[in-house]
């Protein structure tokens, strides 16, 4: 028993000395270094083009870093890839599970994947010689739901699952490369950092994880939030993180300060958030919540400066293009929207 | 159904994202429960849903390990009945509200504050901002006029520039103004409407111009409502 109390007593106490040392550098909040900027004023964004051809409730969409085409994921059971200035359907992919939670378009634009409660990625290879899309390999190992995936490459990726743990994957072999534990709740969410090194994870454990993707090793962790983190992202200079979370605020925490640095939150708003990206500039912040309004935050000054399709309470997932030219919008009534 | 929709109501929920995924997964299990299972089956998975208060680790998994062995191949016309069922409940959902018949005439400035703050929260409010003799107002009140004998459940006004004791921030030049506002909320603020619009311009631009920021609502359940299969790559 003593020794219980006295392993608590240093863990709490390692606890006071981290509060001690972010404290300590603190020499300044986001409010005053941004003080003198300019208001950034009303942001109203317009439907450029509408994408029909789903059948249900759109659950993720992932844009393709041409920035150009686009792939969605629906609860018809079916991937679409999307010519977004045409608004033609690339390609109709039809999945074995209709409960598809997450899709992702690899960077060379040759593969996508998705996952969801089959606890499986699946790796689709658009390019194939026949002209077919086929499975190109399941990622079997997870022993819970795959909330997120990211490719590295057309050789890695990242998954996230609700069996707490984050897992890099070797696609040729189908193995798994590297599992990220320490997260004690279902992992949500990740993203990657710009650079490739690193990944984000946000869990249901209320706290947000930087991983080093080599050393294999969890580098830091980022509380505060008082309920689980849906939505993550990098800030596009990679040195800060935003979360979404069921608390119904977003936070911005800083890597090199390795504290938050604002809260993204209004008395108004009561429902959690569900996805999020940030602009290119990084100085807006696209958050989608649960009853499928979208908010713009200013993510400097943490004030609201519009809101995306009219608060109509469609939006079920977003995702904003990578030369940050459009934004795109996922509905329950299976359209997606391109606006800018 | 809509028994079904009131006790979904109570249980705790999420509508996006990955957990939207699980709660519709669980409302599709709950609603093609065979009949004539019983009672006791159903029970059970309503209860796995509902995480227990004094359960905090439980509280940080979103699935239950029976929950996991439930899932399997599932019939495709019960996904399809569920699809469209999901889709006509979130439309009424949102069509629930009162109506209007034509555009109200607001006389000052507290009617202007009234109708934005009292409107319910549903409603979308459209106010035009005129004035006698400026150019482009009169067309767009008979634009307006039409408009909302088709969108009858956003309550269209207009108020008269002098009115609204706010003349100076509402002069000549940035008349016609349209404003949208939503459960209080500004979401749409146009000064000198007519120049995003042709000379001439009538109902339907003025409708096309509110839908770019997709600002009104849907006037009827446009989605796929027949279920023709896509297969294979579609160019």
């Amino acid at each position: 028993m003593g020794e219980m109390e006295q392993l608590r007593k240093e863990a709490d106490s390692l606890k006071d000395q981290i509060t001690a040392a972010r404290k300590a550098v603190q020499d300044s909040t986001l409010q005053e270094a941004a003080a003198s900027i300019t208001v950034v004023g009303r942001v109203q964004l317009k439907t450029r083009k509408t994408l029909r051809g789903h059948l249900a409730k759109i659950y993720a969409m992932h844009w393709s870093t041409d920035s150009k085409l686009c792939v969605s994921a629906s609860q018809d059971g079916k991937l679409i890839v999307w010519d977004s200035i045409t608004t033609n359907k690339v390609n109709a992919i039809p999945l074995k599970s209709s409960w598809v939670m997450t899709c992702a378009y690899a960077p060379s634009g040759n593969l996508v994947a998705c996952g969801g409660l089959d606890n499986m990625c699946s790796i689709y290879n658009l390019k194939g010689k026949d002209g077919n899309v086929k499975v190109m390999r399941e990622l079997a190992a997870h022993t819970g739901y795959l909330s997120c995936c990211r490719f590295l490459s057309d050789s890695e990726i990242i998954t996230s699952s609700g069996d707490c743990t984050c897992v890099l994957w070797d696609i040729e072999t189908g193995t798994q490369k590297t599992v990220f534990a320490g997260h004690q709740g279902d992992c949500m969410s990740l993203a990657v950092s710009p650079d490739f090194k690193f990944f984000i994870s946000g869990a249901c454990d209320f706290t947000a994880k930087l991983w080093d993707i080599r050393e294999a090793s969890c580098r830091q962790t980022f509380g505060g939030h008082e309920s689980d983190i849906n939505a993550i992202g990098f800030f596009p200079n990679g040195n800060a993180v935003i979360t979404g979370s069921d608390d119904a605020t977003c936070k911005l925490y800083d890597l090199r300060a390795d504290q938050e640095l604002i809260t993204y939150q209004d008395s108004g708003i009561m429902c959690g958030v569900t996805s999020l990206a940030p602009s290119v500039s990084g100085r807006l912040l696209l958050a989608g919540y649960d009853d499928f309004n979208v908010n713009i935050w200013d993510a400097l000054k943490a004030e609201r400066v519009g809101v995306l399709a009219g608060h109509d309470n469609r939006v079920s997932c977003i995702g904003v293009s990578s030369d940050g030219m459009a934004c795109c919008t996922g509905s329950w009534d299976s359209f997606l929207k391109i606006w800018n | 159904m809509s028994a079904s929709t009131q006790e979904e109501e109570e249980l705790p929920a999420n509508h996006t994202g990955p957990k939207g995924v699980i709660n519709d997964w669980r409302r599709f299990k709950l609603d093609s429960v065979d009949q004539t299972v019983p009672q006791n089956k159903r029970e059970l998975l309503r209860q796995m849903s509902s995480p227990r208060e004094d359960d905090r680790e439980r509280l940080n998994r979103k699935m239950s390990a029976q929950e996991y062995e439930l899932i399997q191949e599932e019939d495709e016309r019960c996904l399809k009945r569920y699809r469209k069922q999901c889709m006509q409940e979130m439309h009424e959902r949102l069509s629930f509200g009162p109506t209007f018949e034509s555009v109200y005439e607001l006389e000052s400035g507290e009617a202007f504050l009234e109708v934005i703050e009292k409107e319910h929260r549903m409603t979308l409010v459209v106010v035009h901002i005129y004035q006698h003799g400026v150019k482009g107002c009169e067309q767009l009140n008979s634009c307006l006029d039409c408009l909302a004998l088709e969108y009858t459940n956003v309550k269209f006004c207009r108020i008269d520039a002098v009115a609204t004791g706010a003349a100076e921030r509402f002069s000549a030049e940035v008349l016609p103004a349209l404003l949208v506002y939503k459960a209080g909320e500004l979401l749409g603020n146009f000064l000198s409407v007519t120049k995003h619009l042709n000379e001439d311009f009538f109902a339907t631009d003025v409708e096309a111009f509110l839908n770019e920021y997709g600002l009104l609502p849907e006037k009827e359940f446009t989605a796929c409502a027949d279920d023709e299969e896509e297969g294979g790559d579609v160019e």
